[in-house]
């Protein structure tokens, strides 16, 4: 099989722009011919003619929407396409209210087309593979709920608790109403009740199912806690069942599982190898199936790689300039915090006895190059994921699935770090949850954990994916926000001040609400991460000492 | 039995974004020789004297879409027998079996990954084949 050269992504990436480019012109035409069809003064075979053109276009659009990555552009001209399609085939002039719809159509498309042009200077081609781009703060967009409820208090109560989680939640008291607004926007994740006064939510569900391509990810409520309904809801393609009165932690976690849009940590892969076009190569393939990578071509860069790159697995060839690789592996593996990864050769090097050796210096595993592009990726596959887990066991806190306190402060040293040299700016905030022993004796220690978790899964949805979330301690957790100035923190803090405030906590019939206090240290401050830290736990003691609930900035200002 | 090899390939497309992608991900990373065609019609009179050992045709298209191109190639001597591949957005399990009994040997969904297009026809040109 041929190597992709290396210009094919830029070439690939060339057209996305241009597309891009050309997004506005696309979505002006289609518009164009909804405006000729929507103002009424056509006659019978000029609407015909100009329904064709815009299913055609709608069509077009679809396609090239998804080849190109515009999801959302692609997912309103399907809408807009079908709907078209039902107009042909029924052959008769268009209703005024058809016409309406159409017009919706159109608008959802212009819409989605708005806010797809802001990320077109991502790369798509070459992230198919890399984490999700970096969130915006608030990234209501993707978090918007539909909710099928017809008790309105029930309704009211769930919309509230999940809007301190950062979801939009729309409510609709029936059935005809949720199907109509389904046509026009798709939610992130749709919540019914199974009980309706006009009709069976199962039964609706599986309906609108039918006709997607990828189906809506489903959460069902029901008074039933019995198999028979649970059966149902399974049936219908539900996701989750939840009995009345609703757990909001668990139910939290259920919608995050559903519309977190990766998998949240791809593997991380270092790649040494001196022949550029090669590394670049073994990148690709790795990166096609969801692993990060990173390529060193000269060997001896790759300590700063380790530290800052973070890999859970190197991939090494054997004989390069200046060092060879079982040198190289002697080097990583006498510092402690590189005994366990593993390092897997690649070499032409088919002599048995030398293969051996390699492995006893070190190595992990031992590849014949050329290697196929599969036998390379389940190599590093099966030894990465052991890693993975592992390694998530030494550096994770068990009860929240946040750095531990060893990884915390490892990490902000090297943000901190990594601040300094490139002259950005970050800021440290310590968070600590009030009375949080009264909490423990007076409610239990399960639910003591269930506020832990509560906050952490704040923390993880307001911050972005490039901050750094640890569990300092008990109830202590230390967050790093990258590229923050004080202002910014300050304000992310407050809204996350003020959400965690408004979460209400239930054990069994009592309802009880939390805070936490919070001190920030905003880099660049002239001293070390140890300085900075201590100024961030400085501010969090004056936050406890001015009463608590508050978030108090700290570095002499 | 062996395996015919692969080299040319006939991509019947008509939006030009997507004929763009495509030939670079079967010229750039397949390796393959294509010819793009960007309607029915042009492929009906384009086909004969070009002789690909392939044909990936796009369902739809306006004026001739997809399957009629396939019935009027079945119809000329010289591309009566090559094998022809859809490409399509809507593939529904009865639609696939629909468009193999009209001859062709697979369908490939879109969009495609231009990553990987070219192992993927490679791989349902060997399972043809097989």
């Amino acid at each position: 099989m041929a190597n992709p050269p290396s210009d094919v992504m830029a070439k690939l990436q060339a057209l996305r722009d241009s597309f891009a480019a050309q997004l506005p012109g696309k979505i002006h035409e289609v518009m164009a011919v909804g405006d000729t069809l929507c103002g009424g003064k056509s006659n019978e075979a000029e609407e015909g003619e100009a329904l064709k053109l815009l299913h055609y276009l709608a069509h077009k659009l679809t396609g090239s929407g998804a080849t190109f990555g515009f999801n959302a552009v692609s997912d309103a001209a399907r809408a807009l396409e079908i709907f078209a399609k039902e107009l042909l085939d029924c052959a008769v002039p268009s209703s005024a209210a058809q016409r309406a719809q159409i017009s919706a159509y159109l608008e959802n498309l212009q819409r989605a087309a708005g806010q797809r042009e802001k990320k077109s200077g991502a790369n798509y081609w070459q992230e198919s593979g890399a984490p999700a781009p970096r969130a915006p703060d608030s990234n209501s967009e993707n978090r918007l709920i539909y909710l099928v409820e017809d008790d309105p208090l029930l309704a009211q109560d769930l919309a509230l608790q999940l809007g301190n989680f950062n979801y939009t939640t729309h409510v609709f008291h029936s059935l005809a109403e949720f199907r109509q607004a389904v046509r026009q926007a798709i939610p992130a994740a749709l919540i019914m009740d199974m009980g309706l006064p006009d009709g069976n939510g199962a039964d609706a569900i599986m309906e609108i199912q039918e006709g997607r391509a990828t189906p809506l990810p489903v959460i069902f409520l029901s008074g039933r806690g019995d198999l028979g309904a649970r059966l149902a809801g399974v049936r219908a393609g539900g996701a989750a069942y939840f009995t009345k009165p609703v757990d909001i932690g668990a139910m939290v976690d259920a919608l995050d599982t559903l519309t977190a849009q990766k998998a949240p940590e791809p593997y991380r892969i270092l790649i040494v190898d001196d022949t550029p076009s090669l590394a670049r190569y073994f990148a690709l393939t790795l990166q096609e199936v969801g692993m990060v990578t990173e390529v060193v071509t000269d060997p001896m860069n790759i300590m700063q790689a380790l530290v800052e790159f973070a890999p859970e697995l190197i991939l090494m060839d054997m004989y390069m300039p200046g060092c060879n690789g079982l040198e190289l592996a002697m080097v990583i593996r006498q510092q402690e915090a590189y005994v366990g990864i593993p390092i897997v050769f690649l070499s032409a090097e088919t002599d048995l006895n030398k293969q051996l050796e390699a492995m006893r210096q070190g190595g992990d595993d031992f590849l014949v190059k050329p290697i196929q592009p599969d036998h390379l990726i389940s190599a590093v596959t099966s030894r990465v994921r052991r890693y993975h887990i592992l390694r998530s066991f030494m550096t994770r806190d068990s009860l929240t699935g946040l750095y531990n306190h060893t990884t915390t402060k490892d990490l902000l040293d090297n943000a901190a770090g990594l601040a300094q040299r490139h002259n950005a700016p970050l800021a440290v905030a310590m968070i600590d949850i009030d009375h949080f022993k009264s909490v423990n004796d007076t409610y239990g220690h399960a639910t003591g954990d269930r506020v832990i978790k509560s906050l952490s899964r704040l923390l993880q949805q307001r911050l972005r994916k490039t901050d750094i979330i640890g569990r300092y301690g008990g109830e202590e957790f230390a967050v790093a926000l990258i590229d923050a100035d004080a202002a910014r923190a300050e304000s992310i803090m407050n809204e996350i001040r003020v959400s965690f405030e408004q979460i209400r906590h239930r054990v069994d019939d009592r309802e009880f609400n939390v805070t936490f206090s919070c001190g920030v240290a905003v880099f660049p401050p002239n001293g070390s991460a140890a300085e900075f830290n201590e100024a961030a736990d400085k501010a969090l003691y004056e936050a406890k000492r001015s009463g608590r609930n508050r978030v108090v900035m700290g570095g002499g200002e | 039995m062996t395996i015919p090899t692969l080299n040319r390939i006939l991509y019947v497309e008509d939006e030009a974004d997507i004929q763009a992608v495509a030939q670079i991900a079967l010229e750039a990373i397949g390796g393959f020789s294509v010819t793009i065609c960007s309607s029915g019609k042009e492929a009906i009179q384009a086909a004969p004297r070009l002789g690909h050992d392939l044909i990936l045709l796009d369902v739809m298209m306006p004026d001739m879409d997809g399957p009629s191109t396939l019935m009027a190639l079945r119809g000329i001597p010289q591309t009566a027998a090559t094998p022809v591949i859809f490409m399509t957005a809507k593939v529904q399990p009865h639609e696939v079996a629909q468009y193999k009994e009209m001859g062709a040997i697979a369908v490939i969904p879109k969009p495609f990954d231009p990553m990987t297009l070219s192992a993927t026809v490679r791989r349902l040109w060997e399972e043809a084949h097989g």
